[in-house]
């Protein structure tokens, strides 16, 4: 099968990778560049699960071929969070307001917390919801979830 | 010794953070499809295309090369072809009728998932199609017609069908059981009137975020490893040990880390674990099924459809007289444990309200469709549907307002419940009801509802739902599963540490935290001293399932218990107390070096006062009940009819509350997901096959979809199962539905009797009545 080779730089790292073009960008994560961290909720876009950020905007990985992600895009997962102060903060607050409960929605979650922060970092309620619409969670009622941003908040850099 | 006393490190009643949430905010907990098992083959399943058939034959095209693919059929079956369940009566793969579409009938192996559904696209089938039953509706009629015999007689207990005792009359019957307290027919007699309506669910699906996935991984002794998502590693070596011929202890069961279950990882695990299984033993490889959404939704059991009719007795004063409910569970094309699904169902129909003749007949009919199954509350969110909304009919009838009816008519200290149970410690009635009434100003708002207005943007309304959830198993279960654990004292990195050894599992109730909170504070020592692997059947004893609202209240118990004695060991051999962590080492360390590792085990009992007759279906249904009062602030829009859930207030006792922080966060999940019970999930039958196949078309609420929340809690202890916890996990699903129906009428005018409700369906009544206005 044709490959086509990409370098990213993936959680502040530079990565080369030979993948078919239409290979899922979701895929090439968790299998070649073993980045675990991303789910699969439902393979089509809907459930958030495999959020990662693409040059800082939250966009979910099982929609996009490997192919159209251009050289030099930053990827951002969730392993790279702790690599950055809003990303350990971010973790700080949702282990302490009891936000991931079986976790899987998280990895996501998380990262949808941490574009819309580093966009806006002092979100109302409803920017906090509207934020988060795109990553279903089953078992918090997502009441954690935004009381986290909202601590987060309180705290992020450069709002001190 | 009061609880207080007991509480030695003050860990219990403590809002902790979750032991397991710093790998799940790192993205480094691992689920099923995460497990990295080196030459892992994939499985894929060959279902029936047909809801009722009789199987000819399957076979492979011998045109298609499956040199690097293993084929398994029924033939292949090492032991009987069943998995166990309630009633040895399901086939793990289909050989003779099949029962429903999607049914299993082969599955095929390979080293790749393509290769599998290449090779699957060539696999044979030749089937015999027969008339088959599709929906509950057709149930319903049956039912009405008279042609759901059940041998169940007016006022006459009898013994169970399906699997306790004789068989049911009527073939589309899985199984039924009645309550009887006292006599109906004389309880109509002495009525003012009589009030009858009927209440209609139909199915739920789970929607655990993590897709359902498992790998079977032959092991060197001949046996088989199987590791990934579930609720039950037990339950899983229990149902198909036979059909794999192995001895049980071959059929080892390790959970991975579980990504949301809600029941729906309880029993059909069971079923993955031997379609993983099967060709594992044929290939000699590990086979690893994950599903897609698709197959996850399509091919998994789902909350049983319901239909239940009440006919109530009530006097002007608003005294219940008789309560009488047919409760009718749609179990799909097998029994599974539809049979106990229904005991909860019923033993919650009639529920919450004094009267002192009951009847309620409880049916789980057969239809051609996929196996009903567990979801969080297992038949109660089903009973407290009909009750709840039939209740504010009542309070109607008696021209009483729905707040009053309830304070005038709940269950308190020394009353009966339709079991005959007599309700004396740990009783969160009325403290509940007049707590969330107080804190939403019920009356207040009650006064100012819309009722149906013209000429209004938005109608408003406030409704109420009061229930009890019996924690823990039903009737007889928690003295039969005989509830195990074991605590390990031993070195890590030099390092002395308690190991707990239990099968209760982490799914995202925050069992591995409170029940390391509870062993914590029973030991008198600090969270971090304890450990608590994911459960492995090689490991552990049996604590039973993750299931009924049980593990806090009595796996939690039964660790905490066994804390206190390996506490008392240490400080019985020291010779002195342990007073905090560094005590503990030394202590521990000294015990340690002179005698080894120690093991403690402890059994969960019950107290010699709880008596249950199973036959009778009289007597204590439940070690304790948790009590709950959901109260729901609804806007309907005039124009499009979409109904906004604006505000839930709710009150709680689930006993001693452990930890307030996940507490919380667990009642707020269940709330969200009874939300979407009550008006969104929608997904119902079309030719046998369910007609949501996806997240776009089966709709969960999102973080805009969520109503402003406050949720209290009043503390009435178990007294005895120290430190006193209830159960929680199920209760938040029981009922905000029908505190939604019945805001809804209070907004509109209008009763809903269907879920979910949905503007379409509100549009249709809404349309009724206006033409009956203009007559």
């Amino acid at each position: 099968m044709k490959t086509i080779t990409r370098i990213w730089k993936v959680n502040g790292e530079e990565k080369t990778v030979k993948v078919p073009p239409m290979r899922r960008l979701l895929d090439v994560l968790r299998e070649d560049l073993g980045l675990k961290g991303a789910k699969e909720g439902c393979g089509e876009g809907e459930c958030g699960t495999c959020t990662v950020l693409i040059n800082g905007a939250p966009m979910v990985s099982c929609l996009i071929p490997a192919g159209q992600v251009r050289d030099g895009t930053e990827i951002m997962t969730v392993e790279g969070l702790e690599k950055t102060e809003g990303g350990r903060l971010l973790q700080e607050v949702y282990a302490d307001k009891g936000s991931a409960q079986c976790g899987f929605c998280i990895p996501g979650m998380i990262l949808s917390s941490y574009a819309l922060l580093s966009r806006n970092p002092n979100p109302d309620e409803a920017a906090i919801r509207e934020a988060h619409a795109g990553n279903l969670c089953r078992c918090t009622g997502y009441q954690k979830i935004v009381e986290a941003v909202q601590a987060a908040a309180r705290k992020w850099p450069g709002n001190k | 010794m009061t609880v207080a006393e007991n509480s030695r490190k003050g860990l219990v009643g403590r809002g902790v953070s979750r032991v397991d949430a710093s790998d799940k905010v790192r993205g480094l907990a691992r689920y099923a499809d995460d497990l990295d098992v080196p030459g892992c083959w994939h499985g894929v399943i060959v279902r029936s295309p047909v809801s009722r058939g009789t199987l000819r034959s399957v076979k492979l095209d011998p045109a298609c090369d499956a040199s690097k693919a293993v084929v398994v059929t029924a033939q292949d079956i090492p032991g009987p072809n069943i998995v166990v369940m309630h009633d040895r009566a399901m086939p793990l793969l289909a050989f003779d009728e099949i029962r429903y579409i999607g049914e299993p009938l082969a599955v095929v192996a390979a080293p790749t998932r393509r290769q599998a559904i290449e090779v699957a696209e060539h696999v044979r089938i030749e089937i015999d199609e027969l008339p088959a039953i599709l929906t509950t509706a057709e149930l319903v009629r049956k039912f009405k017609a008279g042609e759901l015999k059940t041998g169940v007689e007016q006022n006459a207990p009898r013994g169970v069908g399906g699997f306790a005792g004789g068989a049911p009359e009527s073939p589309d019957v899985l199984c039924s059981q009645s309550i009887v307290k006292g006599d109906v027919e004389k309880g109509f007699a002495e009525a003012d009137q009589i009030v009858e309506a009927e209440y209609t669910a139909g199915h739920q699906e789970q929607l655990y975020i993590e897709p359902q996935g498992l790998v079977a991984i032959p092991q060197k002794d001949g046996g088989i490893l199987i590791e990934g998502s579930m609720q039950c590693p037990y339950y899983i070596q229990h149902e198909l040990h036979e059909a794999l011929n192995l001895p049980a202890g071959k059929l080892r069961v390790r959970q991975a880390a579980v990504g949301g279950a809600f029941g729906g990882k309880e029993e059909f695990p069971s079923m993955l674990a031997g379609y993983c299984a099967l060709p594992a033993m044929k290939a000699k490889k590990p086979v690893k099924i994950v599903y897609d959404r698709h197959q996850d939704i399509l091919y998994t059991t789902k909350r049983h459809p319901v239909w239940v009719r009440h006919k109530t007795g009530v006097k002007k004063d608003g005294t219940i007289t008789a309560l009488k409910v047919d409760f009718l569970l749609d179990g799909g094309a097998y029994l599974t444990l539809s049979d106990v699904v229904m005991y909860r169902g019923i033993l919650h129909a009639a529920m919450g309200y004094r009267c002192d003749h009951v009847f309620v007949n409880g049916i789980v009919g057969r239809t051609n469709t996929f196996p009903s199954g567990a979801f969080r509350g297992f038949g109660a969110p089903q009973a407290i549907w009909g009750v709840e909304s039939h209740v504010d009919a009542l309070a109607r009838a008696c021209g009483m307002t729905p707040h009053e009816f309830r304070l005038k008519n709940c269950l308190r200290v020394g009353d009966t419940t339709p079991t005959g149970m007599v309700l004396r410690d740990s009783v969160g009635s009325p403290a509940v009801l007049e707590e969330a009434l107080k804190t939403s100003r019920f009356a207040d708002k009650f006064a100012k509802c819309s009722r149906g207005r013209k000429g209004a943007r938005k109608w408003y309304g406030i409704g109420l739902s009061f229930f009890a959830h019996g924690s823990g198993f039903t009737g007889d279960g928690e003295s039969k599963i005989g509830t195990k654990v074991a605590l390990d004292l031993g070195f890590e990195n030099a390092s002395p540490v308690v190991f707990i050894r239990v099968s209760s599992t982490e799914m995202g109730q925050g069992a591995l935290t409170v029940l390391s909170q509870m062993a914590a504070d029973g030991l008198g020592v600090d969270l971090d001293r304890v450990r608590y692997p994911l459960p492995d059947t090689g490991l552990v004893p049996n604590s039973g399932p993750t299931v009924a609202s049980r593990t806090t209240m009595v796996v939690g118990s039964t660790v905490y218990s066994a804390a206190c004695k390996l506490r008392q060991r240490l400080e019985e051999s020291a010779g002195r107390p342990i007073a905090g962590s560094k005590s503990f080492e030394q202590i521990a360390s000294k015990y340690l070096a002179e005698h080894g590792p120690l093991r403690v085990v402890e059994a969960f009992k019950l107290p010699d006062t709880v008596r249950w007759d199973q036959a009778t279906f009289r007597g204590d249904a439940y070690p304790a009940f948790a009590w709950g009062c959901n109260v729901a602030e609804v806007e309907v829009d005039t124009r499009t009819l979409e109904i906004k859930v604006k505000k839930v207030t709710a009150c709680f006792d689930v006993g001693r509350v452990i930890n307030p922080v996940l507490v919380k966060g667990q009642v707020e999940g269940g709330l969200t997901q009874a939300l979407g019970y009550a008006v969104m999930e929608k997904i119902g039958i079309k030719g046998g096959r369910f007609d949501a196949n996806r997240m776009q078309t089966y709709v969960i609420p999102t973080a805009l979809d969520v109503p402003e929340y406050d949720i209290t809690f009043v503390e009435y202890p178990y007294e005895f199962a120290a430190p006193g916890a209830k159960g929680v996990g199920e209760m938040p699903m029981d009922g905000l539905a029908p505190a939604i129906a019945n805001a809804i009428e209070a907004a509109t005018g209008i009763r809903m009797t269907d879920l979910p409700i949905t503007p379409e369906k509100l549009f249709k009544e809404v349309t009724t009545k206006c033409a009956k206005d203009a007559k």
